[in-house]
Formats: C-alpha cells, sequence, structure tokens
C-alpha cells in the first residue's frame, strides 16, 4: 500500500502515543537515563564554579539524596548570568563514569593491588622520607595543578616549601599560564589582569589574539555576541593561525603566520605613533620605556638558563627600534596585509572607540610568549585604553583555578603565596605564617615544569607525587618523560578520579575526591575567587587532595603545620591563606563571604570588589589624586618594552614541511578524563583527528576520515583527516585537538618554551605528513 | 509527601489530560444508514466524525515523531540542553541566524519531513555553545549516571484547575515556544496559547512544602 501523507503521520502518531504514555503513568520510564527513586520529589540547588574552564561560570547542581542530578546555570554568578556551555550543563555527569577510582592501589611485584587509603599514605610518607635521607630534599617533587583547589595548592605548597624546605612546587598553569604571569610582572609589577568581564558589555572593538573563544571560552564569547547584537556598532576582529567557529562569527578575519603576531604588534604601535594616535596624557605620565635581550633561546637542552637584563631607553630609542616595522615590512613576514595592519591600528588608534583584547593559549604557549604580552599591553598603553571600563587588555586564562591556585597561591618553583623565594621579607612573611624556621625556606628555584620532568629523566628527583592533572599526555616531546617516569628507582604517586596514562606509570594511587565530592575554592579569569560547599559525598575511600596532603605532612611529622579537624580544615586554610594578602592591593573576601556569595572579586576592600584596578575612580589602592597607578611598579608606572619579532624554535624545513598546531575542541576538557565520560560530549566527539587545508589534503592523497600519518624528529601518530572541518587551518599547516589518549600528539610536539615564562610552546613545531 | 487528596485529585487532572485535547469544533450531521434500527441515538458518533475530520496534526499537535518521549531521549536530566538528533554540516559553526532560520519561527521542513521545535532563547546566538550533534551512540566508558523524574503532567490541585509551571523558567521564559504550534511536544502542547498572559493561571512551583507558621 502507498501511504499517503496524511496516513503516515497517522501511524507515526500512534507509535508515539504508546510512548507518550509513560509521561502520563507513572512506572512506565522513558528517555535515555536511569531514574532515581527520590522519596521527595525535590531537588535542592546548591552553587558551585563550573568545575572545567577559566571563564568560572557559576552553577547550580541540582541534588536529590545523596546524586548531583541537574545543572542550571547560577542567574546570582555575574560571570554567567545563568547560561552556561555544554561542558557545563553536563558538569554533574563527570562525576559518575563507572571507572571512578575508589581505591587506593600500589605497585607490588610490577601489580597494582589494592590497599586500604591509610596504608597507601604510609607508604608515600616512608618512601619521601627514605628519599630525602638519601637523595636530598631536591629529589622529591610535588607537581599540581591549576585544577587544585587553593586550599589543595596551599597546603602544597606550605608542606614542600615551608616544611620539607624544597622549591619542587610546580603545577600544569606553567605550560598554561606563565607567559600571562611573567607579562604582567615585566610589564606591571603585579600579577592579574586589571579589568572584568563588564569590559565585554563597554567594548567597541574586541579583537581576539590567537583566541579561538567560541570553543575554549564560550560563555563569554557569547556575551561578547549579545553586546554586539545590542549595541550595533561593535565589531569582533579575529587575528588568528587559522580559521575557526570565531573566526566565522567574527566581522573581519585576519590570519597570521605562526609567531609572526610580535611583528603585527609591533606594527599596529608603528602605526600609532606614525598617525600621532598616541595618548600623550597618558603616556607621559603613566609609562616608561624599556628593552631587554634579545636572541633569547628556546630551551631545548637540559639546564638551559636565562636572565633577562632590562635597560632604561628614550622614546625616541622605541619609535627607532619600531622603524623595522613599518606595515609593509611586515606584511612580507606574517602574511598580514599592509592594509589590514593599518586598519587594526585605526581601530586601537580611534579615540572614540574602547577596546578590548582577548587572548588565552595563543599568546601564552609561545616561544616568546612573554613578549607578545609586553606587546599587547604596548597597544593599549600608547593609547591610554586600559582600567577602564571597555578598554581592557585581556589575558584570559585556561583552568579553573589557575589564577586562584597557581598565580595567586604562588604553586610555582620561584613563588610563595606572597611574593618570591628569592627575597628574604617574602620568606620571613611565609615562615611567620607557616610556623616554621626560617632557615627551612630554601631561598634558591629548583626546577619549572619542563626541567622538572628532565630531572626525573636524568635521576636528580626520585619521588613525584602529581595531583588532578595528567602530564602523561601533556608533556610536549612526551616520549622522553614518560620514558624518564618509567625508569627504575623513580617512585611516582598520583591522586585522580579516573584510569589515565598518567596513573598507568604510578607506583601509588590515591583516590580523590572531584569538585564538589569535597569543600574548596578556585579563583577564575577576572580575579573571583568561588567557594564550594560539599555537596555530594565521594565514592568509596576518595579523599580530597587537600586532605590526602595533610594526612602525609602529619605522618612526616608535620602536625603542629597541619593541626585541622576534618569538619573545619577549608575554612581555618583560607583564614591563614588569607593573611598573605593582606593589603589594599590584594586582599581576600574572608570565608563567611565567600560562603554566601557566588564568586567575590579580589581586591575586596572594606567590603567592596574592585573591578577595575590601577584606576583610582575604582581602585582604593592608587595612590590619593592620581588618576592612574600602576603600583605595581616602585614608581607607579608601566612599562613599554621594544621586543623584537624571532621566529619560532622549529619552522618548516624541506624535510618537515608542516606546522603542528594543538589545541582543544568545545566539548572536551584538557585530556578528555572528565569529558570523555560525560555522554553528550563524548558522543559529539568521540575521537581526535587532524585537521588539514584541502589543497594539503588532496597533494597527499588523503580524503576525509582516511589515516594521515603526522612525523615529527621526536615521535609520531597516525589519525584521521577532517578536511573542511570545524576548523581550517591555512595551507602548510595542521592541527590536531590533544585531548585523546589514543593520539598522544605531545608525542610529536617539541619542549621549546619562552626563556622568560619556561612555558612550552604547543602551537608550532615541524611535522612531515604520510598517508598511512 | 503528598497526601492522600493531593493524589487523588492528580490522577483526575491525569485522565482529564489524556482526553481533553480540544480542537475546534465542526459540524456535524447524523445520518440514518441502511439496516440500522430506528431512533438509535447518533450522537456517539459525533466523536468518530470529528475525529475522522480533524487532521491529525491539529489534534497530536505535532508532526507524530515529537513526543516527550523523545523529548527526555535527547536530555540527560529534566532542563539540560537537548543534543542536536538532525544532520549539520561539518563546517558550520552553530551561529543564530542559520539554526534561527528554521527554530526561530518553526515551521515544516520537507527535508526532515518535521515540525521544527522553537527555541524559547533566541537571544542566545552561540547555538554550538550548549547544543552538540551526535556522532556516535557508543560511549568511552559506561556511566553510573541518574537522574530524577522528568516532571509528571497533571498537576493541578483541583480536577481541571490550571497547573503549576514543573520546569525551571530559566532559559524558558517563553511559553508559546514550547507549548504551542505544530512543532510543540504532543503531550504538552496547549490550544489556548492565545491567550498570551500564561503565568496569569500557571505560577512556577518552587517548593513542594506547605506553609507553616514559624512563630
Ligand atoms: S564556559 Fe567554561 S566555566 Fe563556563 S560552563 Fe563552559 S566550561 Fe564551564
Amino acid at each position: 500500500m502507498k501511504l499517503n501523507r496524511r496516513s503516515f503521520i497517522k501511524s507515526a502518531a500512534a507509535g508515539s502515543a504508546i510512548a507518550a504514555a509513560g509521561s502520563i503513568f507513572p512506572g512506565i520510564s522513558f528517555a535515555n537515563w536511569k531514574e532515581q527513586q527520590d522519596p521527595s520529589g525535590q531537588i535542592t540547588w546548591k552553587k558551585a564554579p563550573c568545575r572545567f574552564c577559566g571563564t568560572g561560570c557559576g552553577v547550580l547542581v541540582g541534588v536529590s539524596g545523596d546524586r548531583a542530578v541537574a545543572v542550571k546555570g547560577d542567574p546570582n554568578c555575574s560571570v554567567n548570568k545563568g547560561l552556561c556551555c555544554v561542558k557545563g550543563f553536563h558538569v554533574v555527569q563527570a562525576l559518575y563514569g563507572k571507572d571512578r577510582l575508589r581505591t587506593a592501589q600500589v605497585r607490588r611485584g610490577g601489580k597494582m593491588v589494592e590497599v586500604p587509603i591509610s596504608e597507601a599514605l604510609d607508604i608515600i610518607a616512608a618512601k619521601m622520607k627514605e628519599t630525602i635521607k638519601q637523595t636530598g630534599k631536591d629529589s622529591v617533587a610535588m607537581y599540581g595543578s591549576g585544577q587544585w583547589t587553593i586550599p589543595d595548592g596551599y597546603v602544597a605548597s606550605k608542606l614542600f616549601k615551608g616544611c620539607i624546605g624544597t622549591n619542587n612546587v610546580e603545577a600544569n598553569a606553567r605550560l598554561c599560564m606563565a607567559s600571562a604571569v611573567t607579562g604582567f610582572m615585566t610589564s606591571f609589577g603585579i600579577d592579574e589582569p586589571m579589568g572584568c568581564y563588564e569590559d565585554i558589555e563597554h567594548a567597541d572593538v574586541f579583537v581576539t589574539w590567537g583566541n579561538n573563544m567560541a570553543e575554549m571560552h564560550p560563555v563569554l564569547f557569547s556575551r561578547m555576541l549579545a553586546s554586539r547584537k545590542r549595541r550595533k556598532n561593535v565589531q569582533i576582529i579575529d587575528l588568528a593561525t587559522r580559521s575557526t567557529r570565531s573566526s566565522q562569527a567574527s566581522d573581519r578575519s585576519i590570519l597570521f603566520k605562526p609567531n609572526t603576531d610580535l611583528a603585527v604588534a609591533n606594527a599596529i604601535c608603528y602605526e600609532i605613533i606614525r598617525n600621532d594616535w598616541v595618548d600623550w596624557d597618558f603616556v607621559k605620565k603613566h609609562t616608561t620605556f624599556h628593552k631587554g635581550k634579545t636572541n633569547i633561546g628556546y630551551g631545548t637542552e637540559d639546564h638551559f638558563k636565562f636572565k633577562d637584563a632590562p635597560e632604561d631607553i628614550s622614546f625616541e630609542e622605541y619609535k627607532e627600534f619600531l622603524s623595522d616595522y613599518t606595515p609593509e615590512k611586515v606584511e612580507k613576514i606574517s602574511g598580514v596585509s599592509a592594509l589590514e595592519i593599518k586598519y587594526l591600528a585605526s581601530l586601537y588608534g580611534d579615540p572614540s572607540k574602547k577596546c578590548t583584547s582577548f587572548w588565552c593559549m595563543g599568546m601564552n604557549q609561545h616561544v616568546r610568549g612573554t613578549w607578545i604580552n609586553n606587546l599587547v599591553y604596548n597597544i593599549h598603553l600608547l593609547t591610554g585604553k586600559i582600567s577602564t571600563p571597555g578598554n581592557s587588555p585581556f589575558s584570559l586564562t585556561g583552568q579553573p583555578s589557575a589564577c586562584g591556585t597557581v598565580r595567586e597561591v604562588g604553586t610555582l618553583t620561584h613563588k610563595l603565596p606572597h611574593g618570591v623565594v628569592m627575597k628574604e621579607e617574602h620568606r620571613k612573611m611565609a615562615a611567620e605564617i607557616w610556623d616554621v624556621p626560617l632557615a627551612n625556606i630554601d631561598p634558591k628555584p629548583t626546577y619549572h615544569t619542563v626541567e622538572m620532568f628532565r630531572a626525573l629523566d636524568r635521576g636528580d628527583i626520585r619521588f613525584i607525587w602529581i595531583q588532578v592533572t595528567n602530564p602523561m599526555i601533556t608533556m610536549p616531546n612526551l616520549n622522553r618523560y614518560r620514558n624518564g617516569a618509567l625508569k627504575d628507582d623513580r617512585f611516582i604517586v598520583v591522586s585522580d578520579v579516573y584510569p589515565t596514562p598518567t596513573t598507568d606509570v604510578a607506583d601509588v594511587i590515591l583516590p580523590a575526591a572531584m569538585w564538589v565530592e569535597q569543600e574548596g575554592m578556585f579563583g577564575n579569569s577576572e580575579r573571583r575567587t568561588q567557594h564550594f560547599d560539599r555537596i555530594v559525598p565521594g565514592p568509596g575511600e576518595t579523599m580530597s587532595d587537600t586532605w590526602q596532603i595533610i594526612e602525609v605532612a602529619r605522618r612526616l611529622g608535620y602536625e603542629k603545620q597541619f593541626p585541622w579537624g576534618e569538619d573545619e580544615y577549608i575554612g581555618k586554610i583560607w583564614e591563614e591563606y588569607r593573611r598573605f594578602h593582606d593589603s589594599p592591593k590584594h586582599n581576600m573576601a574572608p570565608y563567611t563571604v565567600l560562603k554566601k556569595r557566588s564568586g567575590v572579586q579580589w581586591p575586596f576592600v572594606d567590603g567592596k570588589e574592585t573591578r577595575w584596578r590601577f584606576n583610582s575612580k575604582y581602585d582604593p589602592a592608587c595612590k590619593p589624586g592620581s588618576d592612574f597607578d600602576f603600583y605595581g611598579k616602585k614608581d607607579g608606572k608601566a612599562w613599554i618594552w621594544a621586543r623584537p619579532y624571532e621566529p619560532a624554535a622549529e619552522s618548516p624545513d624541506e624535510e618537515y614541511d608542516f606546522w603542528l598546531n594543538t589545541g582543544r575542541v568545545i566539548e572536551h576538557w584538557h585530556t578528555g578524563t572528565m569529558t570523555r565520560r560525560v555522554p553528550v560530549l563524548h558522543r559529539a566527539v568521540p575521537e581526535s583527528y587532524v585537521e588539514i587545508h584541502p589543497e594539503d589534503a588532496m597533494n597527499l592523497g588523503v580524503t576525509n576520515g582516511e589515516m594521515v600519518k603526522i612525523i615529527s624528529r621526536r615521535g609520531e601518530v597516525t589519525m584521521k583527516a577532517s578536511i573542511n572541518g570545524r576548523g581550517n587551518p591555512p595551507r602548510g599547516m595542521v592541527f590536531v585537538p590533544f585531548f585523546d589518549e589514543t593520539y598522544k600528539i605531545n608525542e610529536v610536539t617539541l619542549d621549546a618554551f619562552c626563556p622568560i615564562s619556561k612555558q612550552p610552546d604547543y602551537k608550532k613545531c615541524a611535522v612531515r605528513l604520510e598517508k598511512a | 509527601m503528598m497526601n492522600k487528596r493531593a493524589k487523588i485529585s492528580t490522577a483526575v487532572v491525569m485522565g482529564f489530560a489524556a482526553v481533553c485535547l480540544s480542537w475546534t469544533v465542526v459540524s456535524m450531521s447524523a445520518q440514518a444508514a441502511p439496516g440500522v434500527q430506528e431512533g438509535f441515538d447518533w450522537s456517539g458518533e459525533k466523536i468518530y466524525n470529528r475525529y475522522n475530520e480533524t487532521p491529525l496534526q491539529a489534534m497530536t499537535g505535532t508532526d507524530g515523531t515529537r513526543t516527550l518521549n523523545t523529548f527526555y531521549e535527547r536530555r540527560q536530566y529534566p532542563g539540560s540542553p537537548p543534543t542536536i538528533p538532525h544532520k549539520v554540516a561539518k563546517t558550520f559553526s552553530g551561529d543564530t541566524t542559520k539554526c534561527i532560520s528554521c527554530h526561530g519561527r518553526g515551521g515544516y521542513d520537507a527535508e526532515l519531513d518535521a515540525y521544527a521545535p522553537v527555541t524559547p532563547h533566541p537571544e542566545n546566538e552561540n547555538c554550538f555553545q550548549c547544543h552538540v550533534p551526535v556522532t556516535t551512540e557508543k560511549l568511552f566508558v559506561e556511566t553510573d549516571w541518574e537522574s530524577v523524574s522528568p516532571p509528571k503532567l497533571g498537576r493541578s490541585m483541583m480536577g481541571g484547575s490550571p497547573p503549576p509551571v514543573p520546569h525551571s523558567l530559566q532559559l524558558r521564559e517563553d511559553c508559546i515556544a514550547c507549548h504551542t504550534g505544530p512543532g510543540a511536544v504532543a503531550e504538552i502542547r496547549v490550544e489556548h496559547g492565545s491567550r498570551g498572559n500564561c503565568r496569569q493561571c500557571h505560577v512556577p512551583q518552587v517548593t513542594t512544602t506547605t506553609f507553616e507558621r514559624n512563630n
């Protein structure tokens, strides 16, 4: 029988009417989730920051019984005002992967066996004691994370730097934010953005520098789009090395060749000066000019050392330096036409337009990461477009607490919660608050992250404790560092929530409580500290990372420094930590305030949050009577830097003729250990791929989905080609998302880093391609 | 806990909701058929005539494929952003103009042979921020995820009284978008959308506790 349209509709409807009965007659279950039998039928909502990115959206976690069952965007959180991204809306599902680590495991006879967690903690403490005795305190190390809570990082620093006396504390934020920090320190003398997300509602021009915000900071991106829609005259310019969703949504997409953003930024400044778009009042009162060393290397060799030697220069000398960067010259270096450079300069230079620049990994994972941060600040300083609503050079952060835990607590080898280990007054402060002898705190920094894993490979480090991160996927030049970790005589402790390639190399695995299974705080990109309660219990013997460290510290004999009870420790730790920041430049909100609000910005002075720093209208730390006061520098003046263009550590040549660029996709967070266990996210992007330009694919003879071998001097990976996919690299470049442990793209990448920040460049190395 | 009386009234309303799909009145005439007794009461035929004459679309309110069952199948918990059930080009960036051309006002799409559901939040421009396609059904690792039951229909307190809004209004403030039109989910489609002021009668239920004096 031929079905006419109407009868087709009828029969379909009959089928669906039966299915529909499920909603009307209780007991018939439908839809694809297991329903919870909740006696109360009630969901209670509790606030928390999202677990994933540095945007720091507020979520409301729907709880029923002892399980998290739903999510809403937190309407009280000014970051996202009730809207999340797809990761945030499904964040609670990350708690419930079937293979959650529930018990501690210890390697015995080459096999991992389950043991009570107290036994595992005993073993860790004993191994640390033994290692310190045999090979010294600098042979034990802690490697943490920008996804550590603030208390996690704080107790780690206190134990290692204060009690044990080694500066072997690093965190994966070295791989993501270090250049942002050194950029701030060299330009302003104090870390973290001057502006806040409210800049988005004020700016007329947005320039995204190598920053695919549509996928990586989606909630901020949609805030930007909403602002453009509402106010009509808003422009978004995407300045990048490949075309992405952000390029598609922008008003103008400009592509530059890898590493040449340095030249482009200098050319913009050249044009600003040539056209006299300089805000002279501002520049004369609030800035000074400087230069540093050039030809500074790439750090690919062990024991690489670099120290910059800043020199004062005059404005004339700076202008002279810029003469190498005329738009015409830079067009040749960067591939950006002189016209486009002039256009960009005219936007920044137009005094009637408020300009905000956004950047994240593109500028930070860069062999001249510190420099490019400096150069974008230059643009904003020359035009005086800084520290006022809508005028903002905005360094976004990647991880939910890279700012909170790594930058503010200072979980890097040279840092203390306030200041640096090299300065006696900072060591004194730490020794006093920590109640340890001053002599305990070593004035010499030890290893930054790449060098720490090199030291592990060499055997200078024998014991390493890794928490909340997955370096056996994320270290560049991975083969070397995995082989190092696997050597005899290396003892690896890993605290995590799921099995990963890093737990695969562990000698002890500690099952960690995750996110809202513990109380804690994160700190996001806009200086916002966000508290969350323990909302649901963790499974099995899981324990918060903070408490794991406390347990080990007590076993090492530091009960006095770690005296708190399990029901109060987060509040006590916060109030102790807060003493480090007791000044109008960095005051943190008290525990009771944090508990109540959906995030509080610091400096928190006299009960008020500071939204724009260095501007006396908004920032009480400014000198009275000043309009702007860059108080991070002694004379209150920000630094404009002459920094040249220098090429990447490894550029394509005849043999290795392609650039390899790596990054993320919206669905997956970092190495996917959590997001791949969230059904919606995995089903959307189940595996990684290599994006390749259609013409390059044709030359190679591969079509969409066929296998391509990516080969560098360090390793190779074979994966499916994606042609005209979500993103499109220019000819001569391929792009690979790094989340998929099946295709370890970091076996191919290069461990070159910015000599100032020591942050590796994951965006540029040379590879060749073969059809597999 | 629900008391007994509330349970009874809920049951009544559930039954009511099941049959009460109102449609426009069509004129009907009873006619005598051969072989049927004189004086047979034909008024019982009305319902069958009406059934035959009303297009099913108007009765179910959908093209027959969009029901609460499919609605929840695309979600992980009540209120989560649904996945995209149809193909989208890989290069597509999820920008509103293209999504909105179908999901802004709804309407029939011949290629998918379906009525497009209307979005209640067209002001959000970055659609892929929350809605992602499904490219595989397989999971990376099995999940222990559970969520609560979706709200049951027919929560009126008394037979026939307007039911409260069982879901959060966040991102779903526009009742008309989801509860009217041919793209609407059959079971929650209403015929009195033209009244416009929905919350005149339907109020959000934010708690299930009862009032108690506490002084
Ligand atoms: S934008 Fe970032 S913080 Fe916000 S919901 Fe998405 S992943 Fe979470």
